[in-house]
């Protein structure tokens, strides 16, 4: 098979198939950027260096959190994880048309292609795209740092425009990023065999079991054990290697949002068992059977969207973690200030609620994507349905019907996910915390004279106040997830109707 | 001889769609398989074709162990020495028709150009060259068939399979696809394979293969052995 | 079948004489009996009788005598009445074929019934190839096509039937 018939041929398609086409570029030109400035704040001289005062700091910056270089590990993170959800609604958009794909390969291999032929084509789009999204993500790259490149009024720099990222970097980033989409798309594609005689997806029969519970027992363990062990190393007089606590930080938080992405197939499992058992309406049974039918399609629907809150929870835990522990701080505070006569100055904590507030913006920007890909997959889901639907409402039943059946299946899971996740994310960072925050007991002396005569000493004892959970925010991040997720659905049912009309019969 | 199998079991899940069958064609042959519907007469095309594996027995196609083949290996015999044609289904429904029929020389490395002009002409053959720049879906279902027929010989198979290839067409158009492949198969010296319920398709083949419930039915009625066994002492 | 109404027809495109009729009448109708020469002209004398038809002329070109028939008004007339009317649908109840199966059912000696029931489909399906290879041949006139198409068809039928009669009175497999 020469390349030009390759091209020819992986490029075949419909509106719908461009249409995917065009969203993987999207997506690879989202992410590249992203990227593309992670490796730009790693660029910045004295990356990761710990704190070492203020002398390293890069003062030409206007956050603090790129001018210490202490803090730009966090960045990274924060920039890099920006792209699960962008990749997330890549492999979303993977599935878009993917049945009238699957079918024209299927007819492609009953003309003599070998599977590794088949599997080529599907490869060389998602490649091809990615690829140029890529080069466009790095075009918009370029043009941006020109573009921000000149100081602001203060005479500092909103983001690191003034390094590039190392060259390697660079190359690694821009072929990377389509050489692991075409990976993707070809792992993806181990599931659909094409035979020649149409197109077979191996499914998985066997009904999820609740076991995605296990680890988020075990992300919530590992995070609980984290003060008591770290005490108990103190007292033992071994320090732990400075890779381990990120370590046990980041596969508990791993291991947590694997169970509530996995367990949603439980969830859906179970909402669809008890919408048919208890289900009197037409709706019900409809939204039910198709939940249980095809348990996973929810799991991958709302992973990204559960992702999300379960960050967005975990930073309100912290919010109220830190609050507290300010709040005890002050009050040690002011009590040795009572104590020794002096007045009491306040600490600048508002740094730690600007990062809060950047995560929030990051979780903000994560939901604003998930949505976006719930959007597809709902209407890919509708336009894939459509034979079915249209002879559904050609032998009378109400589209009313078919439209709340298509929001009871969207909405059975999410509620219980939405809320899973929150109570996930809040709880990790509760055993971090350990429910309380004690403030330490000490000794402070002062001087009460201006020569230091005469020395007051203050033995300030242990306040403690415990952690209260932060029920307005979770209540407001679920009632944005849930909102989303609604309003996705609300947008998708506009296809309702004319993919249901009875011309659609015809379709093939 | 050029094509036979041997004790060919083929199950799906618990039923069994080919319990031992047994059967040869000869170069330039043209067999009808044909058998009432669930007969397992599909199922002994995909064997015989390397579309699918046998449980048990073996396929031979000129001293070659068809069913011990890779799945590459067999898509390779597919695409060199066999042809296939089904009920519908077979064209890309995004490629012209000359696309379609050009689409086997593609796949095996032909250039662009070559595979064109050979394309256009089994379309002139078939008296579809009109079509050429249309696509499946602008086309009649006689017409498809025609197209998928120069598919399925542009690469000048040894052996053709059929598989109810007129099943979606009136009688006419039917008889038109059924005309086009006798004639082409005779003139090439094509062995055809052809599947079908109805006798009227089966009449277009040399000789008959009746399968019923997964075995060869000398009697073509399902009249079975036991009946057979018992005329024998009878006589 | 009404030889007559087939002669009318064949008149009504113009003048013919019996020689011309016979020929015409093989060839159009292939599948049915050949005419005898003799039945032509019986008919012929029977609708001339019935002022159906006339002699139109007399012509002697060095053999025997040859008249030549045309329709008449009253022909015409028969002729159309005769294709307006509704043929009964089920002329082939009284088949013998339907007949020996039936008995062939029942008779208790089923190797006979089995051996025959085989026998029949063999000569049906070599009729049929037969019937088909007529048909496919490039030179095959329009009208031996038609008439190959009618008894395929029919044959298909007889074959069609018998298979349901067996699969319905279980005579296949699973019966003892």
């Amino acid at each position: 098979m020469s390349p030009l018939t390759l091209v020819r041929l992986a490029l075949a398609g419909s509106r719908t198939d461009t249409l995917r086409v065009v969203l993987t570029a999207a997506s690879a030109a989202v992410a590249t950027p992203l990227l593309l400035l992670s490796a730009a704040v790693i660029a910045i001289p004295g990356f990761g260096q710990g704190h070492r005062g203020s002398d390293s700091w890069a003062e030409q910056y206007r956050l603090q959190v790129l001018v210490e270089p202490g803090l730009r590990p966090g960045v990274v993170i924060t920039l890099v994880l920006m792209t699960i959800p962008v990749l997330a609604l890549a492999a979303q958009c993977g599935r878009l048309g993917a049945p009238a794909r699957d079918r024209r390969l299927a007819a492609i291999r009953l003309a003599g292609a070998t599977p590794g032929q088949a599997v080529r084509l599907a490869a060389a789009e998602t490649g091809l795209a990615s690829a140029l999204g890529s080069a466009a993500g790095l075009a918009g790259y370029l043009i941006l740092r020109r573009a921000l490149g000149r100081p602001g009024a203060d005479g500092r720099l909103l983001l690191p425009t003034d390094v590039l990222p190392a060259t390697w970097a660079l190359v690694a980033i821009c072929a990377g990023l389509p050489l692991l989409a075409t990976a993707v798309a070809m792992l993806l594609l181990r599931r659909v065999a094409f035979t020649p005689y149409g197109v077979v997806r191996r499914s998985r029969n066997r009904p999820p079991g609740p076991y995605a519970g296990i680890l988020i027992v075990i992300g919530a363990v590992a995070m609980a054990v984290l003060q008591p062990g770290f005490r108990w190393a103190e007292r033992i007089k071994w320090s732990p290697p400075g890779w381990v606590l990120p370590a046990i930080l980041f596969v508990g938080t791993l291991c947590a949002a694997l169970g509530v992405v996995l367990g949603t197939g439980w969830i859906s499992y179970t909402a669809g068992r008890i919408l048919r058992r208890y289900g009197r309406r037409p709706a019900a049974l409809l939204a039910g059977s198709r939940l249980m039918a095809d348990p996973w399609s929810g799991s991958r629907t709302f992973a990204v969207l559960l992702i999300c809150v379960l960050f967005g929870a975990g930073a309100a835990g912290a919010r109220s973690w830190f609050a507290t522990d300010f709040a005890v701080r002050e009050e040690a505070g002011r009590w040795q200030a009572a104590q020794a006569g002096q007045p009491y100055y306040a600490d600048d904590n508002s740094f730690y609620f600007t990062t809060l507030d950047l995560i929030n913006g990051a979780v903000a920007f994560g939901v604003a994507l998930a949505a976006a890909g719930m959007l597809v997959a709902v209407v890919e889901g509708i336009v894939s349905r459509r034979r079915a639907y249209s002879s559904l409402v050609a032998t009378g039943v109400p589209r009313g019907v078919l439209a709340r059946s298509i929001v009871l299946q969207a909405v059975a899971p999410v509620v219980p996910a939405v809320l899973v996740a929150a109570a996930v994310g809040v709880t990790l960072i509760h055993a971090i915390a350990g429910g309380s925050v004690r403030s330490a007991n000490y000794e402070s002396s002062s001087c009460t004279s201006a020569d230091c005569t005469t020395e007051v000493v203050v033995h300030v004892p242990s306040f403690v106040r415990q952690i209260p959970v932060p029920l307005a925010d979770l209540a407001l991040l679920g009632g944005l997830a849930v909102a989303a997720a609604l309003a996705v659905v609300g947008v998708g049912l506009l296809f309702l109707r004319p993919a249901t009309a009875v011309e659609e019969l015809r379709t093939t | 001889m050029i094509l036979q199998c041997r004790g060919l079991v083929r199950s799906y899940g618990p039923t069994q769609a080919l319990r031992g069958v047994a059967m040869a064609v000869d170069e330039g042959e043209i067999l009808a398989v044909t058998g009432p519907s669930g007969c397992g007469k599909s199922t002994l095309l995909h064997c015989l074709a390397g579309i699918t594996r046998p449980d048990a027995g073996e396929v031979i196609y000129r001293d070659q162990r068809v069913d011990l083949l890779s799945e590459a290996g067999r898509a390779r015999l597919r695409r060199t020495e066999f042809g296939v044609l089904f009920q519908f289904g077979q064209l890309v429904a995004e490629l012209t028709a000359a696309e379609n029929v050009a689409l086997p020389l593609l796949l095996a490395g032909t250039g662009r150009r070559e595979a064109r002009t050979a394309a256009l002409s089994w379309l002139d053959r078939l008296g579809v060259a009109d079509l050429a720049e249309k696509r499946p879906g602008e086309v009649s279902g006689g017409q498809q068939q025609r197209v998928a027929l120069g598919r399925a010989l542009v690469t000048e198979p040894r052996v053709l399979y059929a598989d109810e290839p007129t099943g979606a067409l009136d009688t006419l158009a039917g008889e038109q696809v059924l005309g086009h492949m006798v004639r082409l198969a005779r003139e090439q010296r094509t062995t055809v394979v052809l599947v079908t319920h109805d006798a009227r398709v089966a009449a277009y083949a040399d000789r008959e293969l009746a399968l019923r419930d997964g075995v060869a039915d000398p009697t073509g009625l399902g009249l079975n052995a036991s009946a057979g066994r018992h005329a024998g002492s009878a006589r | 079948m009404s030889t007559s109404h087939v002669l009318l027809g064949l008149l009504a495109s113009g003048p013919r004489h019996g020689y011309d009729l016979k020929r015409a009448h093989d060839e159009r109708l292939p599948r049915a009996r050949p005419l005898a020469f003799g039945q032509v002209y019986t008919t012929l004398g029977r609708l001339e009788r019935d002022g159906l038809v006339r002699a139109a002329a007399q012509e002697r070109a060095g053999g025997p005598d040859r008249t030549a028939y045309e329709i008449t008004q009253p022909g015409r007339a028969e002729l159309v009445a005769w294709l307006g009317a509704v043929e009964p649908p089920a002329p082939y109840v009284t088949s013998t074929l339907l007949a020996k199966v039936v008995v062939a059912l029942m008779v208790a000696d089923r190797a006979h019934a089995r051996e025959y029931l085989i026998a029949q489909r063999a000569a049906h399906t070599a009729r049929l190839r037969e019937l088909t290879a007529r048909k496919t041949d490039p030179g095959a006139a329009l009208g031996a096509v038609i008439a190959a198409d009618f008894a395929i068809a029919h044959l298909d039928a007889d074959l069609r039937w018998l298979q349901t009669t067996l699969d319905r009175v279980g005579a296949t497999n699973g019966e003892q």
